[in-house]
């Protein structure tokens, strides 16, 4: 069953992000290099990406004409997303497991573990839509 | 440069979409398809992946053992995740092209949804 993890937060967060020392970023780092290649290595791990900040995130919808029309201004609530991970395991509760991991990745220590949101991947439409 | 496609909406959202006529659902997956198809031929295809309805989602942080808290619970504004695409393309412009089409999917009888698709760059 493959799953996708994600590691959200507002433009705030991304700013507190944005503060942190030199130390504790390359703790970070160092923690998410190693956990990605524990995953690779057990043969779980699908795909692991990060995204550019908020700042430069663009909502899109189609215009009358279909043409593109495009706005960057969101509400100050907004989760971005800020990476993720898909991994294929047995269980939902394997991938609890390799959240809750995710969540303690190091960080200055003012905020505690974060959360990590959790939902299966589907490989297709429902048969019944098809 | 590889850009992700985002289509999210609220639990409100999801609710709508269930109400939908089989028929018009098959009709917006076959839009969709045609797209993947489309971003295939022109090597612009990374990746897309549908995810579970929001009731399936949780929350999970490490508790003080490190082993996993989950909850279910979640604020009725949060926008989840429905889909997603990655694309490699040669400009934003062509992202926000691509973003553009899918926004404009059609929806109940065949209208088009033009629903917000959010963009942005992922990093190597």
């Amino acid at each position: 069953m493959k799953h996708i993890l994600m590691m959200s937060g507002t433009k705030a967060d991304f700013e507190w992000y944005k503060n942190w020392s030199k130390e504790d970023l390359l703790a970070q780092i160092a923690f998410m290099q190693s956990f990605n290649k524990e995953l690779k290595d057990a043969g779980v791990l699908v795909a692991a990406e990060g995204l550019d900040f908020p700042s430069q995130a663009k909502v899109v919808h189609a215009g009358a004409d279909g043409r593109p029309v495009t706005d960057g201004v969101f509400p100050e609530s907004k989760e971005f997303l800020a990476g993720f991970w898909i991994i294929d395991v047995d269980t939902p509760e394997q991938a609890y497991k390799i959240a809750a991991r995710a969540s303690t990745a190091p960080g200055p220590k003012d905020r505690g573990n974060m959360p990590i949101e959790v939902r299966a991947v589907m490989s297709g439409p429902p048969p019944e839509f098809l | 440069m590889k850009y992700m496609l985002m289509m999210t909406s609220t639990t409100d959202g999801f609710e709508g979409y269930r109400a939908w006529p089989q028929n018009d659902v098959q009709t917006h997956y076959a839009y969709l398809k045609g797209i993947n198809e489309a971003l295939t031929e022109s090597g612009e295809f990374v990746d897309t992946h549908g995810l579970a309805w929001p009731t399936e989602a949780k929350v999970v942080r490490a508790g003080k053992s490190g082993a996993p808290i989950t909850d279910g619970v979640f604020p009725e504004s949060k926008e989840f995740l429905a889909g997603y695409w990655i694309v490699e393309v040669a400009s934003p412009e062509r992202a926000y092209e691509i973003a553009a089409r899918i926004s404009a999917g059609p929806g109940p009888d065949g209208e088009p949804l033009n629903m917000p698709i959010e963009v942005r760059q992922v990093m190597s």
